[in-house]
């Protein structure tokens, strides 16, 4: 029978697995061992897990025109479970041969080893990134980790009627944000101009990475971990401070609760990033037409700063045994002209590429109004300043919701979380034998 | 323990006193379906929602797009959501019957008999319910990768065959249900013990296994985590897994609220369908069944 | 009974759930005290072949997990919702179960169907769908009541609900099924003998039940030691409820957002310890009735 089968051969797996699990050394899974025995004979058969919208279909076109390279695409739940599920199963040893790989989780990646250099099959696309994006996908060392899909640099999304309404101007710094937010207070008591998400790790990055930010940095053999740096902490003291003030509401992003908000007009703003008009389509769709997108405030007036919140690139597996057949994929996928005219149409996504991102026409409908909507964006994003993120950003996200929940909750400054972030991470780091300059 | 043997006929006695009396506990009962029933109230009226109605309108009033919805529900990715379905049908149908199988059996085996090492295989096998499925389903995953059937319809389906509440049930649905006697009778016939089980015993559970099925047949349907992290292929999702690519579609893309809620709508109803099947074996109670 | 004759066959009926609890439970539970007992150690940047490697470090683990402060103020914070959850949804269920198997009740089919359904809706979607009745903006309940439901103090009564009503209906069934296995004519005496409805389920039901609660009790302990579902699901709405808010949440939370899948087994043995000696605790302050059997 069956069970009895697989007992027998559970018996000896495990026996084989508590002998081998000592060492790091790949060892071969028998699908591994087949698929390369198979190779020669028929296509190359690559799966991809990705959670972009309508990615079977942009797939589908590459199929028709590679027969040798077949791709399957597999849909995950995105975001931080994606970047779970891949670590777990590229541990177990059947990871996808291709995978989504948001920016911040690919340093976690290269650390497990899941993921492949392809520094000699990207080589000649260098140079269709800008050198902030490249840095991403490199982590400022020699190798080549990813190649980027997209990019979200951020900017600031307001209710253009109701800041009409009240006499309110587009702030074009943090400080006329911060007045506006009180002014508002006083002519309608029910609305706030914004929100401080504890929930979001990702957009306070972005915000971060603004004020001039370097979260981790590489220097020789060593790690610099410098989350509590200054401009972080200015950040995190100009919410802290605003809140506390109670001329900004403290409700996460992404709840029921924040929709209707949005619907209702109860938040003019959204400091928020270039995919942003797809989740108020969905989740304010009243509001359709009455938004509008400028760059987001500055520190100093006269700047022209950004961040960056979500974004992905494209990786390939470290134990695929057809690294070159899917590095050709991913490259066609992120360079091809045809290629990113798909994924800007069907998968919604601001394309990484630098030239493609010159070339969007139309603006997204939620934003008819608004002609230079895609002109704007590439103004911002020529200003949008990363930084490379380090092997345990689930460490450090995983700090940030407990640590600004925390102030929130008890009113302490936002400061002591920022240190909170800087204290978890480093001991995170130190108990794994990371070498970490001071 | 409930060691109920065989009961002769039983007759409800109908107090034709105080319909008043009858009232507290009908109006209590009630009471208990309405704060039962309302959250799921609240799901059907959501499911009726456009995507724009869903957070404009009041809670409680319907709204347009319930067959828009639907339309775009089953339109979405070439009708993956059939697919979610039927995956999910074999899981729960496959497994709880193979379960309500190994359960009945295991636990006729520990009421009926008295054997060496009784209590311990008892112990052991409820026991298991002290180890949280969260913790499992890693080193389960990890392993069926190393046989190389993780991400197949097996891994999903295997490790949820044996649950020991079921089992306990089991035993106590063996011990009221299966008279001593009638295996008495049967041994002094000569008949063999599998022949006893297959067909003595197991009709006298049925009720018994109707509940176990329908118990297992719930959990496996609403399972999460496991096919989370066993299943990479989302051809082979169930419908939890599936929906929940729907809700967290990555950090730039919208969840889709009124898909996940028309499906999860949709998803519950096989489940009263099958509950309002089965309920009619609780009718005839467990120890009546005992006699015929 | 007489074993001589049989005595392989309780053996051989066993078999398929001995098979299974070995393969799927005894050999993962192995496994998961194996990893407890190692940690992977990086050297330099940690990038990069041969980086990583996965070393033996015996009890360290376990260690580190009983001595985590967090983990026991989140021993404490499910100890006060679980007393709650076991008090009122067992005591819920005991009512329902009488109520629907006492004769004079009109709609008990309708009842008992709408009391069980909420066990057919999953935990995440359950929660989800309380997480859209307890939102400030959207709750009709919120209408009617000013509470703010996912405040600090409010937040574990919001859980200890969504708790109940998606557990009172599997035990009411159970408790339900058991009573409608007792003998009628048990009662007919009773009646014969005046005793009203509430005599006979006081005097004759319950005592008859007390086995049966007994074990829903325990196993519903052991199910509130392990609650998850409801606060992971709660927690992206409210900033009242931490990572590490339950001691599972923190298994979670090292296994999958924190990668630490080490940690994560050891915390999950302390668990499944500490569960063991709660729930034979408890059987032995009710001697043990549950498990003996005729």
């Amino acid at each position: 029978m069956r069970a009895n089968r697989l007992g027998a051969a559970l018996a000896v797996a495990l026996t084989v697995t508590l002998a081998s699990c000592g060492s790091s050394e790949p060892t071969e899974s028998p699908e591994a061992a087949q698929t390369t025995a198979a190779a020669p004979q028929g296509p190359v058969k690559l799966t991809y897990w990705t959670w972009a919208p309508n990615m079977d279909k942009i797939v589908a076109v590459w199929n028709k025109a590679n027969p040798d390279i077949q791709v399957t695409v597999s849909k995950q739940a995105g975001g931080d479970d994606a970047a779970a599920k891949f670590l777990t199963a590229a541990k177990a040893g059947n990871p996808p041969d291709l995978v989504q790989a948001e920016y911040q989780h690919l340093p976690s990646f290269i650390a497990a080893d899941a993921v492949a250099d392809l520094k000699a099959e990207t080589a000649s696309i260098k140079g269709e990134f800008t050198e902030g994006l490249w840095g991403l996908v490199t982590l400022g060392t020699e190798s080549v980790y990813g190649i980027p899909q997209d990019s979200g640099p951020m900017m600031l999304f307001y209710r253009k009627d109701l800041f009409d309404k009240h006499g309110l101007k587009v702030p074009a710094t943090w400080q006329e944000y911060g007045e506006a937010a009180r002014q508002l207070r006083k002519k309608d008591p029910k609305a706030y101009l914004g929100t401080f998400s504890s929930k979001d790790p990702g957009s306070f990055t972005g915000l971060a990475q603004q004020a001039g930010a370097q979260w981790w940095s590489i220097s020789g053999e060593s790690w610099k971990v410098n989350i509590a740096d200054e401009p972080t902490k200015k950040v995190a003291d100009y919410w802290g401070g605003l809140v506390k003030e109670g001329v900004i509401d403290d409700m996460p992003y992404f709840t029921p609760e924040w929709n209707k908000a949005l619907n209702d007009g109860k938040l003019l703003t959204w400091p928020s990033a270039i995919w942003a008009p797809g989740a108020l389509a969905t989740n304010a769709a009243k509001a359709e037409g009455k938004w509008a997108v400028a760059p987001l405030p500055q520190w100093n007036a006269g700047e022209n700063f950004s961040g960056f919140w979500g974004g992905s690139s494209i990786a390939v597996s470290a134990k695929t045994p057809n690294r070159a057949a899917a590095a050709k994929f991913a490259t066609w996928l992120n360079t091809d002209q045809a290629a990113i005219d798909l994924l800007v149409k069907e998968a919604a996504i601001y394309p990484a590429a630098t030239k493609a991102q010159s070339a969007l026409g139309e603006p997204p409908a939620y934003f008819a109004n608004q002609p230079d909507f895609w002109q704007q964006a590439a103004a911002v994003s020529t200003g949008a300043r990363g930084f490379t993120f380090g092997p345990n950003v689930g460490v450090t996200y995983n700090a940030f919701k407990d640590g600004f929940d925390k102030a929130l909750q008890d009113g302490s400054p936002f400061s002591g979380a920022v240190q909170g972030m800087q204290d978890a991470t480093v001991a995170d780091m130190r108990k794994a034998g990371f070498t970490i300059a001071s | 323990m409930v060691t109920a043997t065989a009961s002769a006929s039983h007759r409800r006695v109908r107090a034709g006193a105080g319909r008043l009396i009858g009232v507290v506990p009908t109006v209590l009962l009630l009471i208990g379906a309405i704060y039962c029933l309302f959250p799921v109230l609240w799901v059907m009226i959501a499911a009726t929602k456009s995507p724009g109605e869903l957070f404009s309108t009041g809670t409680l009033s319907l709204g347009t797009g319930f067959l828009d919805n639907i339309a775009e529900l089953f339109a979405y990715r070439d009708g993956v959501f059939w697919l979610w379905a039927g995956n999910t049908l074999i899981y729960a149908g496959g497994g709880a019957l193979l379960s309500t199988a190994v359960s009945a059996i295991s636990g006729y085996a520990l009421a009926k008999y008295r054997f060496p090492g009784r209590n311990a295989i008892f112990n052991l096998l409820i026991g298991g319910i002290l180890v949280p499925a969260v913790v499992l389903a890693i080193p389960q995953y990890l392993l069926f990768s190393k046989i190389g059937l993780a991400d197949s319809h097996w891994a999903v389906l295997l490790p949820q065959i044996l649950h020991p509440y079921s089992i306990y049930l089991a035993r106590i649905y063996a011990a009221a249900a299966v008279p001593d006697s009638l295996l008495e009778a049967g041994r002094i016939d000569g008949a063999g013990e599998w022949h006893l089980m297959s067909r003595v015993a197991m009709p006298l559970m049925v009720p018994g296994m109707v509940t176990i099925f329908l118990f297992q047949f719930v959990a496996i349907w609403n399972n999460f985590l496991l096919p989370f992290i066993m299943l990479g292929d989302d051809h082979k999702f169930p419908l939890t897994v599936g929906l929940y690519t729907l809700l967290a579609a990555g950090s730039n893309q919208p969840s889709l609220y009124n898909l996940i809620l028309t499906g999860a709508f949709l998803s519950i109803i096989p489940l009263i369908a099958l509950f309002l099947t089965m309920q009619r074996y609780w009718k005839t109670d467990l120890s009546s069944g005992a006699l015929k | 009974m007489k074993r001589s004759q049989r005595g392989v066959w309780p053996y051989l009926f066993l078999t398929p759930a001995i098979v299974l609890f070995t393969l799927f439970l005894a050999v993962p539970i192995g496994y998961t005290v194996y990893l407890a007992m190692r940690r992977t150690k990086v050297s330099g940047l940690g990038l990069g072949r041969g980086a990583r490697r996965e070393v033996f470090v015996g009890f360290d683990n376990f260690a580190a997990a009983l001595a985590d402060a967090e983990l026991w103020s989140g021993w404490l914070r499910v100890l006060g919702y679980g007393a709650l959850v076991l008090v009122v949804m067992l005591g819920l269920a005991l009512l329902f179960a009488l109520l629907l198997d006492s004769a004079r009740v009109r709609l008990a089919r309708f009842s008992r169907i709408a009391i069980f359904l909420p066990y057919a809706v999953p935990g995440v979607a359950a929660t989800l769908l309380w997480g859209f009745l307890y939102l400030p903006s959207l709750s009709p309940i919120r209408d009617v009541l000013e509470v703010d439901f996912l405040g600090a103090t409010t937040v574990t009564y919001s859980m200890a609900n969504v708790a109940v009503w998606g557990g009172v209906g599997f035990n009411m069934l159970v408790l339900y099924t058991t009573l409608r296995a007792i003998p009628r004519d048990l009662y007919e005496a009773a009646r014969l003998d005046g005793a009203s409805e509430l005599q006979i389920a006081l005097r004759v039901k319950i005592p008859i039940l007390t086995p049966a609660i007994i074990l829903t009790t325990v196993f519903s302990i052991i199910a509130t030691i392990q609650v998850f579902t409801e606060p992971t699901t709660l927690r992206p709405l409210t900033n009242t409820i931490s990572s590490t808010w339950s001691p599972l949440m923190k298994v979670y939370r090292d296994a999958f957002v924190t990668g630490d899948l080490y940690s994560a087994a050891a915390t999950s043995i302390v668990i499944a310890a500490i569960s063991l000696v709660l729930s034979f605790g408890f059987l032995r302050v009710v001697r043990n009735r549950a498990f003996m059997e005729g």
